[in-house]
C-alpha cells in the first residue's frame, strides 16, 4: 500500500521531476500565462478580476495543491496542475504544451517567490491506505462529525456551511468552501489518494486547514475520504436528451417522495451568460438534475440543484430570489428551427415554466428584458430547501391553452432549455447560468399490454415448435 | 554509538553549566522596572458582528476589538519593549486559550519558542496564523484536541485568526528578548529586570502601529513612562 502512495507522489504522468530551465519558462510564460497570471507573476493580469478564483499570486510561494509538510510544494505538484490544470476554476490544463515547456514553466514560476523555495520541500507522508468499505465510509462519516466539517461543507457536502458567508482566503478575497458532493470540481483531483492529500495538508492560503494531526486516529484520513468519496461520482457524465416517461395515474408533487427517487435523472450543464450585459462569468449553479413525467392530463418535471442558501430578496444588499427557468418554443414545428435559446427574440418568443422562491408561474418572453407573465394558467409546483440542496417539482396539463402555450404530445421530440439563478450570489436577470437547446423525449404510455403480448407470444411460438417438431419426426417415422 | 552518547552528555552539561554559570548580563548590572502607560486619544474600534452558529460557546454577538480603549484612555493590547536588548529566551511555555470564541489572551508575547494552544470551546477551531518569519499554519483544531503545541523560533509580531469563526483575531508577540510587557485594560505594562542605563522602549500595537521613546531605566527601581499613540 505504501508503494502505491508512494507512487502516486511521482503520479503526473509517471513524469519525474526535471530540472526545467527557467529562461526559455518566461518566454513561455508571457505567451500562455501572463494574461491572467501577469507578467510579475502577481496575478493580476489583464482578466484576473473576472475570474473567480482568481489567478494565484505566484509571489507570495503560497500554493493550494500540494503533496508537502512544507509550505512549498513539490516541482511535481506545480508540474501536474499546469499538466491537468485545476477543476473548477479557469485554470485549464496546459498538456498541449511539450512537457519540456511545461518543466521549464515550473522553473520559472519558482522565481517568482525564490525564497519559498529555498527549503527542500519534504512530501507529506499520508498514513496507510485504508480501502473503501461500507464500514470504512461509517467511520469517516462519524470523524466527519466529530472534526465538524460541516462548519464550512454543510451537512452533506453541499458547500452550505454556517461559516461559508464569512469564508475569505489569506489576501482578503471571499472564497467558496468544496461542495464535496461534486468531486469534478475539486481543484487538485478527485482521486482518493488526492483527497487524502488535501485533507491531511490542507490547502494554504485558503481557510482549509491540515487534519494530519487532528484526527482521532491517523487512519481516520482514509475513512474520511473514503466518506467523502461516497458523497458523490467522481466524474459528471452529461446528458444529451430527458426521457420523459409516460406513467398511468397521478403524479405525486412531494419532490423528496420515492416515486422520484426512483426515475434515474437527466444530468444538464449550466454556463454563465456571457453574451449580453451583464454578463455571468462565474455563474453559481453549474449544473441541473432533471427528472420528468408525463401521464394522460399532465406534464411533471423534478429539479435538483445545489445552492448553499435560500435567499430572501433584499435590493439593498444585492440578493435576488432563486430561480429556475424551463424554456420551449411556444408552438413545437417539425425541423430543426428553433427560437433564439437566450430567451428568444423579437419575432420567435418563447414559452418560460419559471419557478421564482417557491412559486411556479408561466411566461412568454422576446429576449431577456422582454419577459410577459401569462395569467390564467394552470401551473403548479411544491419545494423542498435541504442540506443546500433545492428540490422542485413543476407540474402542468400536457394541452396548452392559447397561442402562447405549448401543448405536449407523446412520442415526440420537445426542445428544452433551462436556466438558473442563485439569488444570494446576486444573480438575477441576464446574470444567470443556462443551457442552449436540448430536446425533451416523450416516450410513448407504456400500457399493460406489455405484460401481456409477450408472453402470449413466447407460447405460441412454442406451439408451434412442438407442432414442427412432432410433424417432422412423424414424416422420418413413414419414412424409414 | 556509546562514545556518541557520552560526547552529547559532555556537550549537554557544559552547555548547562554555562546556562548556570553565565546568567543575563543584566542581573549582573542590575535590571530595574520600566512602567509602561500607553494612552491613545482617539475613539476605541469594537465591532459587534451577530453569531450564526456554535451560539452555545460564542454567545449571539462577538466582538472583534481592533483597538481597546479602557479607563483613563488607557491602550489595551499594546507590546512595549525594549529596544535592541539581548538576552535569552524566559524558557517558558506561552499559552493562549480559544475560550468564548476569543483568543485569550488577545496578545501573548513570548520568547521564541512554543506556544501551548489551548481549546478550552470544545468545538472545531483552526489555527491559522498569518506569519513571515516563521512559518504560517493553518492546522484544524477539533473538539477532542485540547491542546496543540506550536514553535514560534522567530521574533515576529503574528495574526492568529480562525476561520470557522471569522471575527476571533489573536496576536503571538514573539520578542527577541525577554523584555516586554503587554498593556492591561488601563493600558499598563510592566517590563521587569530590564537593563539599566539610556533605552529605548517601542510600543507595538495591532492596528496603531509602532511608537518609541527614549527612557533611563534605574536599576533597582520602578522607572514610569507615559506613551501616546496617535490615530493613523
Amino acid at each position: 500500500m505504501s508503494l502505491v502512495v508512494g507512487a502516486g507522489w511521482l503520479a503526473p504522468s509517471a513524469a519525474s521531476a526535471q530540472p526545467g530551465d527557467a529562461g526559455t519558462g518566461k518566454a513561455v510564460y508571457e505567451l500562455k500565462c501572463a494574461l491572467c497570471h501577469g507578467s510579475k507573476g502577481d496575478g493580476k493580469g489583464a482578466a484576473a478580476d473576472l475570474l473567480d478564483p482568481r489567478p494565484r499570486d505566484f509571489t507570495t510561494g503560497v500554493y493550494k495543491i500540494r503533496s508537502t509538510a512544507t509550505k512549498a510544494p513539490s516541482d511535481q505538484d506545480l508540474f501536474r496542475i499546469i499538466t491537468v490544470g485545476m477543476p473548477g476554476t479557469s485554470m485549464p490544463g496546459w498538456d498541449v504544451l511539450s512537457e519540456r515547456d511545461r518543466w521549464n514553466l515550473v522553473a520559472y514560476i519558482k522565481t517568482f517567490a525564490a525564497d519559498a523555495f529555498k527549503e527542500a520541500p519534504k512530501k507529506l507522508d499520508l498514513p496507510k491506505e485504508v480501502g473503501s468499505s461500507e464500514a470504512s465510509i461509517a467511520r469517516g462519516k462519524e470523524m466527519y462529525e466529530a472534526i465538524e466539517c460541516n462548519k464550512c461543507h454543510g451537512n452533506q457536502g453541499r458547500a452550505d456551511g454556517p461559516s461559508r458567508p464569512e469564508l475569505k482566503d489569506d489576501w482578503g478575497f471571499p472564497i467558496a468552501p468544496a461542495n464535496l458532493a461534486k468531486r469534478w470540481t475539486f481543484r487538485g483531483g478527485a482521486e482518493r489518494s488526492e483527497i487524502a492529500m488535501r485533507i491531511a495538508g490542507g490547502l494554504l492560503g485558503t481557510p482549509m486547514p491540515s487534519f494530519i494531526d487532528s484526527v482521532e486516529k491517523p487512519e481516520d484520513i482514509w475513512h474520511l475520504t473514503n466518506y467523502i468519496a461516497s458523497l458523490g461520482p467522481e466524474k459528471v457524465a452529461y446528458s444529451t436528451l430527458v426521457t420523459v416517461n409516460g406513467v398511468n395515474g397521478e403524479i405525486p408533487d412531494d419532490p423528496n417522495g420515492e416515486f422520484w427517487s426512483k426515475i434515474g435523472p437527466s444530468t444538464i450543464p449550466l454556463m454563465g451568460q456571457v453574451i449580453i450585459d451583464p454578463r455571468n462569468f462565474n455563474p453559481a449553479i453549474d449544473v441541473v438534475f432533471v427528472r420528468a413525467v408525463y401521464n394522460e392530463t399532465e406534464i411533471a418535471f423534478h429539479l435538483t440543484w445545489d445552492d448553499p442558501s435560500q435567499s430572501v430578496p433584499d435590493a439593498a444588499k444585492k440578493l435576488f430570489a432563486d430561480a429556475v427557468a424551463l424554456q420551449f418554443p411556444t408552438k413545437f414545428v417539425a425541423g430543426t428551427e428553433r427560437p433564439y435559446f437566450l430567451m428568444g427574440d423579437g419575432s420567435d418568443p418563447v414559452y418560460l415554466l419559471r419557478w421564482e422562491g417557491g412559486k411556479a408561474v408561466e411566461a412568454v418572453a422576446n429576449g431577456v428584458g422582454q419577459v410577459k407573465a401569462l395569467e390564467g394558467g394552470e401551473v403548479v409546483s411544491k419545494t423542498v430547501y435541504q442540506d443546500g440542496q433545492y428540490r422542485v417539482v413543476i407540474k402542468r396539463p400536457l394541452a396548452g391553452k392559447g397561442e402562447e402555450r405549448p401543448t405536449f404530445q407523446p412520442s415526440t421530440f420537445v426542445p428544452v432549455a433551462f436556466q438558473a439563478w442563485d439569488g444570494g450570489a446576486g444573480e438575477s436577470g441576464a446574470r444567470m447560468s443556462l443551457t442552449s437547446w436540448y430536446y425533451l423525449r416523450l416516450e410513448p404510455p407504456q400500457s399493460s399490454r406489455r405484460f401481456v403480448v409477450p408472453p402470449v407470444v413466447a407460447l405460441l411460438t412454442l406451439v408451434a415448435m412442438l407442432l414442427i417438431v412432432r410433424a417432422a419426426s412423424r414424416g422420418r417415422r413413414r419414412s424409414s | 554509538m556509546r562514545k556518541a552518547i557520552a560526547g552529547l552528555a559532555v556537550v549537554a552539561l557544559v552547555a548547562t553549566a554555562g546556562w548556570v554559570a553565565f546568567p543575563r548580563a543584566v542581573d549582573a548590572q542590575g535590571g530595574g522596572t520600566v512602567e509602561v502607560e500607553v494612552k491613545y486619544n482617539g475613539p476605541a474600534q469594537v465591532e459587534t458582528i451577530k453569531v450564526n452558529k456554535d451560539t452555545e460557546q460564542c454567545g449571539k454577538e462577538a466582538k472583534l476589538e481592533k483597538v481597546v480603549v479602557g479607563g483613563n484612555k488607557g491602550l489595551a493590547n499594546a507590546v512595549a519593549s525594549i529596544v535592541g536588548a539581548k538576552g535569552q529566551p524566559t524558557g517558558k511555555k506561552a499559552v493562549m486559550d480559544q475560550k468564548g470564541c476569543k483568543f485569550i489572551p488577545h496578545v501573548v508575547a513570548t520568547t521564541p519558542g512554543e506556544v501551548d494552544i489551548l481549546n478550552s470551546d470544545g468545538i472545531l477551531h483552526n489555527v491559522h496564523t498569518y506569519s513571515t518569519a516563521n512559518p504560517a499554519i493553518n492546522k484544524a483544531q477539533p473538539k477532542f484536541k485540547k491542546v496543540m503545541t506550536e514553535k514560534f523560533e522567530k521574533p515576529e509580531f503574528i495574526k492568529v485568526t480562525c476561520d470557522v469563526h471569522s471575527w476571533m483575531l489573536g496576536w503571538i508577540a514573539v520578542m527577541p528578548h525577554p523584555y516586554f510587557g503587554v498593556t492591561n485594560e488601563s493600558g499598563v505594562a510592566k517590563i521587569e529586570n530590564a537593563p539599566a542605563g539610556k533605552q529605548k522602549v517601542e510600543v507595538w500595537h495591532e492596528t496603531l502601529g509602532k511608537v518609541t521613546k527614549d527612557v533611563d531605566v534605574k536599576p533597582g527601581a520602578t522607572t514610569k513612562v507615559t506613551i501616546e499613540m496617535v490615530k493613523k
